[in-house]
């Protein structure tokens, strides 16, 4: 078993070293592939935590005209709560709302402290279970006195849902189709690695070897050209990318963004993962029938 | 060891290659297969390593009926036949050693028995000197040399060679029959396409006489054919 792997080991590399423009042909075509694959990967998952984000904050926010007392912010925050749709109402004073934007705006809170008072006013914050119901809520708060304003997000947040979605779907298809790509590419080559190896091959056939046996070492340098395609590609995107996330935190600080080492290693393992598939998959492809017949 | 049964072989092309041929061949025995080109002499070795299949009829092979042998097994008879062909079919980017090795190597043999095994049979060839060359620095009549010693490493029961003196002048390709006739001697059932009308009277062997795909002639201690 060791044996005959080491076998086909060594006979993958001697191929690979064989047809080593090819190879290097192949290893950078796979790789810009999965790069391209990489990036839609990326800005997918982004999209789900916008989404998830943008989902998380259906709410309408009522700000209240300064002169309201505790009182009648306690009866309000009670009516509201027994409309149709509501799921929490959460009061903000003047003071929290402040606090929050120091936060959001985290080391840029300098900006901030040349205001005389605050400016913010208090605030109700209604979360819904459904983006249906905020046009319903939003109008009848608004009839009430003392509500200076109130802000929901319904059709922004219905336009953007409607916008990722379709990105996603365009993204999705560019991927398979590329992956497609990328599949034909390998069979391609391997075919041509065959071919330049028809003779061993035939011999192998002629004294006895298995199927298998002379599969094997293709399967191996489809696995070798899939592993190494993927490694450079990753490499490649997450050192690209952790520069784009610096550069977008410096810009826009509160965006939400996909970031950190979690994030990465999950991107490096479907990587990883679709480059030894499209390398092996590509060769078993161009390998399916290694014919005994006609010698 | 070979026996066929009213073998037909017919290619796609319509061109009929071998005609009802009926032949036994014995365990140990020697046999030269002489006929002129196209008389269906490489067709009928493919037959026995079932490289092709016959249109019609039975190739039974130690007791195996090749067409009923599933293509899974096919490479479990192979080994235990050595085949020697008229282009060599060497690997030339890999030493004498390896070329032998390599038939070894794909059944998944020992490297220790490998060795052991190359050199015995390289010493016994008359190549052990030159274990290290690459074919192509290799005469016409030590590259047919290797490939004997490439079909044999393994002592197959029945060794296949097709035209192995073709381009040889008479003293090496006397040299390569009395290889043959070596091996023959250790038990294993040669059988030789030739051509070679000087060396297939010389060896005073059975005969068989194919033309235009039909057997001719059989005969023990048999000579080419009168001109």
């Amino acid at each position: 078993m060791i044996r005959s792997t080491l076998f086909y080991i060594k006979e993958a590399f001697l191929s690979t070293k064989k047809n080593s423009v090819i190879s290097l042909a192949t290893v950078i075509c796979l790789t810009a592939t999965l790069i391209i694959v990489g990036i839609f990967l990326v800005i997918s998952l982004n999209i789900d935590l916008f989404i998830a984000n943008i989902e998380s904050q259906l709410i309408a926010i009522a700000y209240f005209k300064d002169n309201f007392t505790e009182e009648e912010i306690k009866k309000l925050v009670e009516e509201i709560s027994n409309l149709k749709g509501v799921k929490e109402v959460h009061y903000i004073s003047k003071e929290e709302a402040l606090q929050k934007l120091k936060e959001d705006l985290a080391e840029h809170e300098d900006i901030l402290a040349g205001l005389p008072e605050n400016p913010l006013p208090s605030s109700l914050e209604i979360k819904v279970y459904e983006t249906g119901y905020l046009e319903e809520i939003a109008s009848l708060l608004s009839q009430y006195k003392g509500i200076e304003e109130v802000n929901y997000g319904g059709e922004l947040t219905k336009s953007l849902m409607s916008i990722f979605n379709f990105v996603r779907k365009i993204g999705l298809w560019i991927i398979l189709v590329l992956l497609a790509i990328a599949i034909l590419i390998m069979f391609s080559v391997i075919k041509i690695s065959v071919h330049s190896r028809q003779q061993e091959i035939e011999i192998m056939a002629l004294v006895g070897a298995t199927s298998w046996f002379i599969r094997w070492p293709f399967i191996i340098e489809g696995f070798l050209k899939g592993f190494l395609s993927s490694l450079i590609a990753f490499f490649f995107l997450s050192k690209t990318y952790q520069y784009f996330i610096g550069q977008v935190k410096e810009i826009i600080p509160f965006l939400p963004i996909m970031a950190g080492n979690e994030f990465l290693i999950r991107i490096g393992i479907i990587l990883l993962f679709l480059g030894i598939s499209i390398g092996v998959f590509g060769s078993m492809l161009s390998l399916r029938k290694i014919s005994f017949e006609e010698l | 060891m070979i026996r066929m049964f009213h073998v037909f072989k017919t290619f796609p092309n319509k061109i009929h290659a071998l005609w009802d041929i009926n032949l036994h061949v014995k365990k140990g025995e020697f046999v030269f297969l002489v006929g002129p080109t196209g008389a269906g002499k490489t067709t009928l070795l493919k037959l026995v390593y079932r490289g092709i299949l016959p249109s019609k009829g039975q190739v039974i092979v130690d007791g195996v009926n090749l067409s009923r042998l599933k293509l899974s097994l096919v490479p479990y008879l192979r080994r235990e036949i050595g085949i020697v062909f008229q282009d060599f079919k060497l690997l030339y980017d890999r030493n004498v050693f390896e070329n032998v090795a390599f038939s070894l190597r794909v059944v998944g043999t020992k490297n220790i028995i490998i060795k052991q095994k190359v050199n015995e049979v390289l010493d016994i060839i008359g190549l052990y000197e030159k274990k290290n060359t690459y074919p192509h620095l290799l005469s016409g009549g030590e590259q047919q040399k290797l490939c004997i010693a490439r079909a044999v490493v393994s002592r197959p029961l029945i060794l296949l060679t097709d035209e192995p003196t073709g381009n040889l002048d008479p003293e090496t390709s006397w040299e390569i029959m009395k290889l043959l006739f070596k091996i023959n001697v250790w038990g294993t059932t040669v059988i030789v396409a030739s051509h070679d009308k000087l060396m297939v009277d010389k060896a005073q062997k059975r005969v068989i006489r194919l033309v235009q795909g039909e057997v001719v002639s059989d005969a023990r201690k048999g000579i080419y054919a009168k001109q």
